[in-house]
């Protein structure tokens, strides 16, 4: 049974990590917490929702997902976060809170308080390792999560641009001083962190059968708590703390009786991690 | 802002908070809250359409008592302190002969009071917490209390699966804890073993953990307080994990949007509710019918609660006229009551005694499997 | 009634908005949980008043006692962790504390606690006007507290390490101490909001004091304008209203209030009526006055 628990919590940490690696990559160039991050998760699975009864392709909603949240990220960013940067932190805060109440609310009104099915047929076989069982649905998750993985790391460390956006994260001013242009590199930032929070959403949406306009109230939290628990910024951080939070989770659920929610635990472990490690797990 | 709107809006609020001028009393007025808007407005929307049916409905057989019934609809979006305000404003401003609670637990648990302390007559749809009907003598409940549901539901599992070996997984609110306690009471008593006890949070999407821990044991059946969200993910999740067990589930399922988003795992799922669509009696298919039509999906548990809520209030007014007092009798007297959500014997206290309907699902629809009417199980306890 | 239910409510709001400008607006330690102490508060005077017996009003003194105390704890230990971190740990407590409130059977569960007590003086019980009456005289309490606390060496302290922590370490400022003291007196007045709030519904349940109340609370403070008494107060009594005010609008009136904050936080970053806000410069200008002073 521990090695199912492990898978179990392994295909919830990939969704975890992929939905707040946006929230790491936003604040490590803005600094500011981007708690609109979780309508950008919504929006993907709309939007790969509607692609997918559109067209039957699993790969195009999955483009249109993120070509969505790509959009809606960028709209924010543009209108919203960039003319508020020199502003005190806390009023970015509140406009990123603003915004993912209205949006939720918009999603609501346009589609309806119903849930939706999300009915995607996986053709994977199920993956036997020893005692575990990966199922189809599972090892789709971990599949997709993997590949956009990596593809982030091969950009982050192969190609200029990911150079520029490393440089941004690490000190906007000095960056901005040796002639880059800190407003594309903090698009592009926005770009690819929604584009992943969009898969993730509609990943979350295949994987639970249904998309409804809530769906990223615990992405907006739980997504908060992972990367202060990696270190606020850190993306290799944000990943581990991803998959820990959601391994920690099952196992305490699956193995020990402990009469307490889940998000409570997620919780509880970074308030512990604070007391000793205040910058998270790999913060700087 | 510049301070021409800020006076605007300083304008505007005087005036909301201070408010028009009365309307005039050619109508009758009902109060209706529920979650319109928030986590819980899909139930909110089935709700508002259900009582919206039904005004239609009494309006176009000539009103009561001669004057057509108008609903006042408020949206509380799940919340203690927004309950507590429309409230106050339904009593003091409206001028209601009555209220219909469409809402959940804790709007309907913070609100009778005030309305009992207004003395005016209160139907609570399906909201299940205990206290609420003992906020005054004037407050009925159309749904099951949690007792009698989970008692039912152990009858089911026991005498009509035929389960010996049974897990709970509990939902952490007040309708999911008193239903499972009184599932695993009634279970033992009639000599089943209750082998595992899980508790999950309201809104849990992922019970891989929890059913993980069931895979492969000798377990008959799993019994869940689940509403249609989490229950889908249960049993999507159980059979995708090889779990023969029968399933079943509670009026929280009972719903079109169950079936959709369990897909194929939704079959054989059994559960209790009030609303029986196998029901040949004519207001039964013609609320189903009416629901569909106006809401665009086939009926669910909420909707014909709150339905069956508002013709009962109407049904008081209708006899009471508009004095509290006698509306509270009038519904306090009811004796074998055709609701749509099953034949009323009597209110009690304030708490209905109807029989449990167990329904299956069975070909991707939602079939009627057995009838519990055992008095022992479906009278009220109260004190 | 449904004026004084909504004006009881608003200030009850206000309490809380002026004790998380102490912890926020003054001593900058940005808090996305100030409903737990709020919480605390409430769920103090109920167990005391319905299972413990007391009378009212000792029992809201203890509900005082108790938010400010574990604000004390909490402030102790997030002196360790500061800005965003401190902004998420604070999350975290209130996620905590909630769990603690619903499943803990000591604290009612699920059912939550019901037929809590009004106050009463001489057998005398207060009814809505009397209750309104109490609920005033703790905002001028809180805002009396706030008006000295601004002026006194504690408010100054905090302005120093609002502005710069480490400056204001280095010129012996004891940062540990005065972050300690503000989150203690700003979790108490939600303690004092939180003894008002059960005892005026009567009823309260976790669901009550959740992360989104945190996050109301907060934005009722930053669109009155933070750092000044006169933006909670406003705030409080603007966001307070607003879902009332705003029935009208049915289906839109989150879409409206999500829209508004950021239509108001785009042009107006300081509030209606922060320091630098183009309304309060304006109306400093038409009264003569050279500008604000920073606490007032």
């Amino acid at each position: 049974m521990l090695a199912q628990q492990l898978v179990n919590g392994l295909t919830v940490g990939s969704l975890y990590a992929l939905m707040a690696l946006g929230l790491t990559m936003v604040y490590g160039v803005l600094r500011m917490l981007h708690i609109a991050h979780a309508a950008v998760f919504t929006l993907g699975a709309y939007a790969g929702l509607a692609a997918f009864r559109a067209t039957g392709s699993f790969w195009l909603a999955l483009a249109a997902a993120m070509a969505a949240a790509v959009f809606g990220g960028l709209a924010m960013e543009r209108l919203v976060y960039w003319p508020l940067l020199p502003k005190p932190p806390i009023a970015t805060l509140i406009a990123s809170i603003g915004l993912f109440i209205g949006l939720e609310e918009l999603f609501r009104i346009v589609a309806g308080p119903q849930p939706y099915s999300f009915d995607v047929p996986v053709r994977l076989a199920e993956l036997r390792l020893g005692p575990a069982t990966v199922t189809a649905p599972q090892a789709l998750v971990i599949l997709v999560t993997a590949v956009l993985l990596a593809g982030l790391w091969l950009f982050l460390v192969r190609t200029r641009l990911g150079l520029a956006l490393r440089a941004v994260s690490q000190d906007r001013d000095v960056a901005a001083a040796c002639a880059m242009n800190v407003r594309t590199v903090v698009s592009l930032n926005f770009a690819l962190g929604s584009a992943l929070a969009g898969a993730a959403g509609m990943l979350v949406g295949i994987y639970y059968n249904s998309v409804y306009p809530t769906m990223g109230d615990v992405t907006a939290y739980k997504g908060l708590a992972i990367i202060v628990l990696g270190g606020l910024g850190s993306i290799p951080g944000t990943v581990l703390g991803g998959l820990l939070v959601g391994v920690a989770e099952t196992l305490l659920i699956g193995l020990v009786e402990v009469p307490f929610p889940r998000d409570a635990w997620a919780f509880l472990a970074m308030i512990v991690v604070f007391l000793f490690r205040p910058q998270g797990l790999l913060g700087r | 802002m510049n301070p021409l709107t800020f006076r605007l809006l300083t304008l505007g609020l005087a005036v909301a908070l201070v408010g028009g001028p009365a309307a005039a009393q050619d109508t009758i007025k009902i109060g209706f809250f529920a979650p319109l808007t928030g986590f819980a407005a899909a139930d909110g929307a089935s709700a508002r359409h259900s009582a919206e049916i039904a005004v239609e409905e009494i309006n176009a057989a000539g009103g009561v008592r001669g004057k057509k019934l108008e609903l006042v609809v408020y949206d509380d979006r799940h919340d203690s302190k927004e309950a507590v305000a429309l409230a106050n404003k339904l009593v003091e401003r409206d001028g209601v002969a009555g209220v219909v609670s469409g809402s959940y637990s804790m709007p309907s648990r913070v609100t009778a009071p005030i309305f009992a302390k207004a003395g005016i007559p209160m139907v609570v749809a399906y909201a299940v917490h205990p206290d609420v009907t003992r906020a005054g003598p004037c407050v009925f409940r159309n749904g099951y209390l949690g007792q009698v549901e989970g008692a039912a539901g152990a009858e089911a599992a026991v005498k009509h699966l035929k389960a010996r070996r049974i897990a709970v997984l509990t939902v952490d609110n007040d309708f999911g804890r008193v239903t499972s306690a009184a599932f695993i009471e009634r279970a033992r008593r009639l000599g089943a073993e209750v082998v595992s006890e899980q508790i999950y949070k309201l809104g849990e999407k992922e019970f891989g953990p929890y059913l993980t821990r069931l895979q492969g044991q000798p377990i008959d059946l799993i019994y869940h307080t689940s509403y249609y969200n989490e229950g889908a993910q249960i049993v999507r999740k159980a059979r995708e994990l090889g779990i023969k067990a029968h399933l079943e589930g509670t009026e929280g399922i009972d719903s079109p949007k169950f079936l959709e988003l369990a897909g194929p795992a939704a079959e054989g799922v059994t559960f209790t509710t009030n609303l029986n669509r196998d029901d040949p009696r004519p207001e039964v298919q013609n609320f189903l019918k009416k629901y569909q039509a106006k809401a665009g999906v086939a009926a669910d548990m909420v909707g014909a609660s709150t339905y069956d809520a508002v013709k009962i209030l109407a049904r008081g007014i209708q006899e009471g006229g508009t004095d509290p007092r006698a509306i509270c009798q009038t519904i306090a007297n009811l004796r074998d009551y055709p609701a749509v959500t099953g034949k009323i014997a009597r209110f009690t206290k304030g708490e209905v005694t109807k029989p449990v309907q167990i329904q299956v699902v069975r070909d991707g629809k939602i079939r009627s499997l057995a009838v519990i009417d055992n008095p022992e199980v479906i009278t009220p306890p109260v004190q | 009634m449904y004026v004084l239910t909504v004006a009881t409510l608003v200030g009850i709001y206000m309490i809380l908005t002026l004790g998380l400008n102490t912890i926020t607006g003054l001593a900058g330690q940005i808090s996305l949980g100030h409903a737990a102490f709020f919480g605390v508060g409430a769920y103090t005077l109920a167990l005391l008043t319905v299972t413990g017996g007391w009378p009212f009003w000792p029992a809201l003194a203890a509900a005082v006692v108790a938010a400010g105390a574990f604000g004390a704890l909490i402030g102790a230990l997030a002196i360790r962790v500061r800005a965003d971190f401190l902004a998420i740990a604070t999350m975290g407590v209130n996620f905590v504390t909630v769990s603690v409130f619903l499943y803990v059977p000591l604290f009612g569960g699920a059912l939550g606690i019901g037929g809590i007590p009004g106050p009463s003086l001489g057998g005398v019980e207060f009814g809505k006007p009397s209750f309104f009456g109490l609920t005033a005289a703790a905002v001028a309490l809180a805002l009396g507290l706030n008006l000295w606390l601004g002026r006194s060496w504690a408010g100054l302290a905090w302005l120093a390490i609002r502005d710069d922590e480490d400056a204001a370490g280095a010129s012996a400022v004891d940062v540990r101490k005065f972050k300690i003291l503000a989150f203690t007196l700003g979790t108490a007045l939600a303690g004092l909001a939180g003894g008002l709030y059960a005892s005026y519904l009567t009823f309260i349940s976790a669901s009550d004091f959740g992360f989104p109340m945190s996050i109301t609370l907060l934005c009722m403070l930053v669109l009155g304008g933070i750092g000044t008494n006169r933006g909670a107060l406003v705030g409080a009594a603007i966001l307070g209203t607003a879902p009332e005010v705003f029935r009208f609008l049915a289906d839109y009136r989150f879409l409206t209030y999500g829209g508004l904050l950021v239509l108001l936080m785009r042009f107006s970053p300081a509030g209606l009526l922060g320091d630098e806000s183009r309304l309060w410069q304006w109306a400093c200008r038409r009264l003569g006055r050279s500008g604000a002073p920073a606490a007032a």
